[in-house]
């Protein structure tokens, strides 16, 4: 598990469990006394884990004095909570009514097929996981993806793997698209 | 800033959609460009928020001149930078051109898209600075802010917001001043003015693009709005998926800390306000109000009961008060210009304007604002260039998930609240998602019912779990596994819903479905009932849309990938187990598979019509599928009254399952319409000639020269012994037009006229001819007038070229062959000299006015004065008909309301039981190919007649026995293009006109095939 | 850091001070001067001309004319050449200009309402 949380890590460093939680102690004081603060701790350790380990949750919960069950609670009810590591790269599909209509559902067979895997899971290297998204406000450029912050409109299901090219960096993936 | 104000300003857009175009590269691009000719002091570059038309991102504009730029790219840069900036020349190339024609629209004003709009909300969106609070200050901005802490009481600012009439843009449309009123009326010492920016509707982004784009207007609608209420601490609540507009906000706020505008005592008024952003977490209920404020808490975002309303007990139990985005933005310009220059704009119930977020099937997706009341066909006709590739309007939907679709026979109605309301829609946030032919109504209302359901927060039963189970049924529907009682049932369901669901969002859930059932019924049925869907969409419940759009329903990946693989022959009888005419209509079909290809998703449709009559042109013997011989059948008496593609199919269906027929003919020719009304230069007679021959050869008996109500009758063909009759006579009668002076020498019905000159070659034309018409049959006659030797040819016809309903190609190679095409022209008389002779057709200008049931404009007379074209014969070819009453002669066969024999789709089975009717006699005028499938309905109808059981056995569905790789890319190759002979020689000459293909190009396109029907037939067995 | 505001009036000084900024982007003014600047013209020195214009009428806080460029006008040897066009149509084309003479037209003509026949083409 804590190697998992290692290679999520973008950072060259490789920060350790311990240090992670210091940095959310300092979010967590940022808030405490704040109505409301649990969602915004939330959303920063997310950040800071990739995200949501039952430790950094359990942490959460101990330091804002909230019962664990409603803290998982609320991080169950958000879809932008994830209790699972993801891949290096986050791909999300627009289902959004445009999309939809534009042809968002064959982009999303096109992305299950090419990474070989089905929404919420993620690709065996760990490079990629896949994700539905409602809307991403581009809906000028449906259909839309969106691969971490980085939005690709206007996709073409047969374009799907040049995008993920993109995004592949090794080898592993150009094999698999070859 | 210098002393000296720069010269010119270039506005590069970086909202959202035009940064994922690559605005920001072409904004450094443009910098440096400047930078290295030393313009860089006379330019200034200015990353603005949204323009609004995404879909030619990225744009630019340049000031003074007002140009606008569109899909500007970084390799564009120096070229619009040497001749633009420095020499003052257009770059005519990125800017827009009128449509159809090459003039350019280089000024902003120039073009539709802006011209119509009205801007109070996205009034800086794109034209100032976003993250520049100076810029927002210049045109304005905190103005209003500080009249209203320095001139008003709360109590006039409340009264000032009502006058307005503005309602919330949000969804509901509550009206704000009264929603304001009762939070000012709380006595409570702590209240909240919150902002909605979670915009969950799938479709709207209107929001985003004003916090992205001038993210003031929100903050000091918010801070009038909390003096207003007496609040001192507010939150904006955004999505996170919105992360660029969450750091332009940030951005804004703390500037506007800076500024003293926010905090405490704002603008030395003794006024406290501050604001804070909360961000969203992926859960669409949290647009609700009451889920909203829960989340912001900290909690679950699950609705609540109202009352109590949150404007007395809201966010921690405080009077609170939300409003969207776009709401607040209207706060501003409705204190500093008032509630009468406010309530100006827009309808007697709905004032000012709203921003539409155009998506979906039109041509300029984007974000538009115009005045509330426009026409929806204006909305997206005129503003939003209607719809893209030739595709037809079907419907659009308004208000997301919780509105309704407005089909083609309302494009005239206005969009305001009440109106929408009417129609089972709503305004909601102002997502206009707009759908063409190839949607299909239920699979949208799958859609929404797939999102509200998982969206539901689960709270209450009605919502989680009546959404479920109407989401059953419309799976069921799809699947082709739809029941008799569904669409009562989800009716019942969505009724329920809407009276017992805890919140708004629940409440509307099934209001896509319920409006859907309401305006497309009929497309239920029929995935009911005949589990067809006519969009091509619920792939359950065919193998390919290309043979699913066939009305003949002929495998075409079939017949195509033989050909590919060069087995001609097989491919012909794979045709021909559905379609016998398959040289016929490799000449003259409309070929509405073309249409529904998936290839055009990639480079463009398969040339489907073309790889056919190349397939034809190897026929050496005629190629024939299965026969069933039947000594019973055979006895059996079957007439068939007429020889068009109908009686043909039909003639051939039946022989293979035994009959032995006979086709009772009119005219000494078979073929119908074919022989008749066709050209030879479409269809070349031997080709016609050919097929007759292979469906007599089948054992089918041709009598020529016997006309229904002349030489026989129903009657007397049931005397001899028929047991059944098929008929099908067509719609022969050409129909008048119905002005002074028709009547006479020199003008003639586009049909007798035609077959004047296909059957006994005696047509005869003057010099000028003028045809009236724009269908199909007003083309044959021009083009057959010129190659009779008219010198001029000109076809008049009262709406434009694009509400034409002949075939496109058509119509070009009738301009190509120099006939003039006169449109939005109707004739008022034909004039006639003394002797009687025609000389000329006085006719009226005519103007697009509202649009009519099947969503095209209405031609209206114009206020030109009347003009003459000089014609000496005059050929109408406005319609045909079908003289019913003739060709009956008492036999008691119910009529529908047009005149045209009424029977059963799916068998052609009149209310005689033992007569069928089929093709155009049926419908009304018709296209070959829809006769064929008729003809092949009414010979399994006439053999279950007689039989008592249905053997049709060739509706089985086969598999191709060629071979397919699934896995390989596509490679791109466009699509092959057909050669024509010279204009000149053709118009001299009845010739065909389409040249055939090479063998190796047309294997070349039957490859392009993607084989979308490759994995379906394992169901079958 | 800004200073805050602390009044409407500080407000409405700081908007005055912001418009002149913008003023480029309210579009084609009444008046127009329109600067020449093809090759030709720009190898005879229709930069800075344009530069001048700029500079002067900032200066002179010119705010209804708006400044263009636009190609050749096809008298290479009246270059650098520049056209004031007036609501109703009337244009005056100025020839042979340079920094002295825009800061005259400027004055004269733009502010004064007067041509400055001198300078004017063919007048």
């Amino acid at each position: 598990m804590n190697e998992d949380v290692k290679r999520c890590e973008c950072c060259a460093e490789e920060p350790t469990e311990e240090e992670l939680l210091e940095r959310l102690d300092a979010v967590i004081e940022d808030y405490r006394g704040k109505p409301g603060a649990l969602i915004p701790v939330l959303q920063l350790a997310q950040g800071i884990f990739g995200y949501l380990p039952e430790v950094a949750l359990k942490h959460i919960a101990r330091r804002l004095g909230k019962p664990y069950s409603e803290v998982a609670g609320v991080v169950g009810f958000y879809s932008f909570f994830t209790t699972v590591p993801r891949g290096e790269h986050l791909v999300r599909v627009c289902l959004g009514t445009a999309c939809y209509v534009r042809g968002g559902v064959q982009v999303l067979d096109a992305l299950k097929k090419e990474l070989d895997i089905d929404i919420g899971g993620t690709t065996d290297d760990r490079r990629f996981s896949l994700a539905i998204g409602r809307c991403f406000g581009a809906c000028g450029l449906a259909p839309v993806i969106m691969v971490d912050e980085d939005v690709h409109h206007r996709v073409k299901p047969k374009r799907v793997n040049e995008i993920l090219a993109q995004y592949a960096g090794e080898p592993a993936l150009a094999e698999r698209s070859a | 800033m210098t002393m000296t104000a720069s010269r010119t300003h270039f506005l590069v857009c970086t909202g959202g959609g035009c940064i994922a175009s690559g605005s920001l590269e072409v904004s450094q691009a443009v910098r440096a460009e400047l930078e290295k000719r030393d313009l860089a002091g006379e330019v200034d570059v200015v990353e603005t928020g949204c323009l609004g038309p995404c879909v030619r991102g990225p744009v630019a504009l340049v000031y003074p001149d007002g140009v606008f730029y569109q899909n500007v790219h970084v390799e564009d840069v120096p070229e619009i930078v040497e001749e633009h900036l420095l020499k003052g020349r257009v770059v005519e190339r990125l800017v827009s051109h009128a449509p159809g024609t090459d003039k350019t629209q280089a000024e902003m004003t120039d073009i539709p898209f802006f011209n119509r709009q009205v801007k109070i909300v996205l009034r800086n969106c794109g034209i100032i600075d976003p993250l520049d609070i100076g810029e927002y200050i210049a045109r304005d901005g905190y103005q209003a802010l500080a009249k209203v802490v320095t001139e008003m009481t709360p109590e006039q600012v409340v009264e000032e917001v009502l006058a307005s009439g503005l309602r919330g843009r949000g969804g509901a449309g509550f009206p704000t001043g009264m929603k304001w009123r009762f939070a000012q009326q709380q006595g409570s010492d702590v209240k909240y003015m919150l902002c909605n920016a979670d915009e969950g509707d799938p479709g709207a982004f209107m929001d985003r693009s004003v916090l992205e784009g001038d993210p003031h207007s929100l903050i000091e609608g918010m801070i009038i709005g909390a003096y207003a209420i007496g609040a001192h601490q507010g939150y904006v609540y955004v999505r996170a998926e919105y992360p660029l507009a969450v750091e332009r906000l940030e951005h804004a706020l703390n500037q506007a800390r800076e500024y003293g505008l926010l905090g405490k005592d704002i603008l030395g008024s003794g006024f406290d306000f501050d604001l804070e952003i909360r961000m969203g977490s992926g859960a669409f209920v949290c647009g609700e109000e009451t889920a909203l404020m829960t989340s912001i808490e900290g909690h679950r975002g699950e609705p609540r009961p109202r009352p109590p309303f949150p404007a007395v007990s809201g966010l921690w139990g405080k009077p609170s008060v939300l409003n969207n985005v776009e709401t607040f933005a209207n706060i501003a310009p409705i204190i500093l210009k008032g509630a009468e220059w406010y309530a100006s704009t827009g309808t007697e119930k709905s004032k000012g304007t709203k921003v539409f977020a155009l998506g979906g099937n039109v041509q300029h997706t984007g974000l538009v604002e115009v005045p509330i009341g426009m026409q929806l066909g204006e909305l997206i006709y005129d503003v939003g260039g209607g719809i893209p590739n030739g595709k037809t309007y079907k419907a659009a939907q308004l208000g997301g998930p919780s509105g309704g679709c407005i089909p083609r026979e309302h494009l005239n109605v206005p969009v305001d609240y009440a109106t929408l309301q009417e129609l089972g829609a709503i305004m909601g946030s102002g997502g206009v998602i707009v759908m063409d032919e190839d949607t299909c109504m239920v699979d949208i209302a799958r859609f929404f019912l797939e999102f509200t359901q998982e969206e539901s927060c689960g709270k209450c039963t009605p919502c989680r779990v009546g959404t479920k189970r109407m989401l059953e049924i419309v799976e069921r529907i799809c699947n082709g596994e739809g029941e008799e009682g569904d669409i009562e049932r989800l009716i019942a369901l969505g009724e329920t819903i809407s009276q017992t669901a805890l919140c708004g969002l629940g409440q509307t859930a099934p209001n896509p479905v319920l409006s859907t059932i309401r305006h497309f019924r009929h497309e239920y049925e029929a995935h009911i009932k005949d589990k067809y869907c006519e969009a091509g969409v619920c792939s359950s419940l065919f193998k390919a849309r290309c043979s699913n759009a066939c009305p003949a329903n002929v495998n075409i990946p079939g017949f195509v990938s033989l050909v590919a693989e060069g087995r001609y022959d097989e491919a012909l009888r794979f045709h021909r187990e559905r379609n016998p005419l398959a040289s016929i209509c490799a000449r003259v079909c409309f070929h509405p598979c073309e249409r529904k290809c998936m290839r055009a998703t990639l480079d463009g449709p398969l040339a489907i019509r073309q790889v056919k009559r190349f397939m034809v042109e190897q026929e050496t013997t005629p190629q024939l599928p299965e026969i069933r011989e039947n000594a019973e059948n055979a006895r059996r008496k079957v007439a068939i009254v007429g020889s068009g593609p109908a009686g043909l199919s039909a003639a051939y269906f039946l022989a293979r399952l035994g009959y032995k027929p006979v086709v009772f003919e009119a005219e000494p020719k078979a073929g119908g319409m074919l022989v008749q009304a066709i050209p030879a230069y479409r269809l070349p007679r031997k080709e016609l000639a050919r097929e007759v021959a292979m469906i007599e050869g089948m054992g089918v008996h041709f009598e020529y020269g016997k006309a229904l109500g002349r030489d026989f009758t129903l009657q007397s063909l049931r005397d001899e012994g028929y047991e059944a009759v098929f008929v099908a006579v067509g719609a022969p009668r050409g129909m008048g037009i119905g002005v002074p002076g028709e009547d006479g020498p020199g003008v003639y019905d586009g049909l007798s006229f035609l077959k004047d000159y296909n059957l006994h070659g005696t047509a005869r034309v003057g010099t000028n001819v003028a045809v009236i018409g724009g269908g199909n049959a007003a083309i044959d006659a021009a083009r057959t007038a010129i190659r009779l030797g008219a010198e001029s040819v000109k076809i008049l016809y009262r709406r434009t070229r694009a509400e034409m309903p002949a075939w496109s190609e058509e119509i070009d190679a009738a301009d190509l062959e120099g006939i003039e095409i006169m449109t939005l022209v109707a004739p008022e008389e034909i004039l006639r000299d003394a002797e009687g002779n025609v000389t000329g057709v006085r006719c009226t200008r005519m103007a697009l006015g509202d649009y009519d049931r099947s969503g095209r404009r209405q031609p209206v007379a114009g206020h030109d004065p009347a003009f003459v074209v000089e014609a000496d014969t005059v050929i109408a070819a406005i319609g045909q008909k079908l003289d019913a009453a003739a060709v009956l002669d008492g036999t008691p066969i119910e009529l529908d309301r047009r005149g045209y024999l009424a029977a059963d789709r799916k068998t052609g089975r009149t209310s005689v039981d033992w007569v069928f009717t089929g093709g155009d006699a049926m419908t009304g005028p018709s296209s070959v190919v829809e006769a064929i499938g008729a003809g092949e309905r009414a010979a399994a109808g006439i053999d279950e007649l007689l039989t008592g059981a249905n053997h049709a056995f060739w509706r089985r569905d086969i598999e191709p026995p060629t071979a397919f790789d699934p896995d390989a890319d596509p490679v791109p190759v466009e699509r092959h293009t057909i050669e024509e002979l010279p204009v000149a020689q053709r118009v001299k000459s009845f010739d065909e006109v389409e040249l055939g293909w090479a063998a190796e190009v047309a294997l070349a396109e039957a490859k392009r095939c993607l084989r979308c029907d490759y994995g379906k037939y394992h169901a079958e067995g | 850091m800004a200073a805050k505001i602390t009044s409407p009036d500080q407000l409405k000084a700081l908007a005055e001070a912001a418009k002149a900024g913008l003023n480029v982007r309210q579009g084609r003014k009444e008046t127009q001067v329109t600067v020449h600047m093809g090759t030709c013209g720009i190898a005879a020195g229709a930069r800075g001309v344009l530069a001048s214009f700029m500079a002067e009428m900032g200066e002179a806080g010119v705010s209804d004319v708006s400044l263009h460029q636009t190609g050749c006008a096809g008298l290479c040897e009246e270059e650098p050449m520049a056209t004031v066009t007036h609501a109703d149509g009337t244009m005056y084309r100025y020839g042979l200009l340079d920094e002295a003479k825009v800061r005259e037209i400027v004055q004269k003509h733009l502010l004064g309402g007067e041509p400055v026949t001198a300078y004017l083409i063919e007048a």
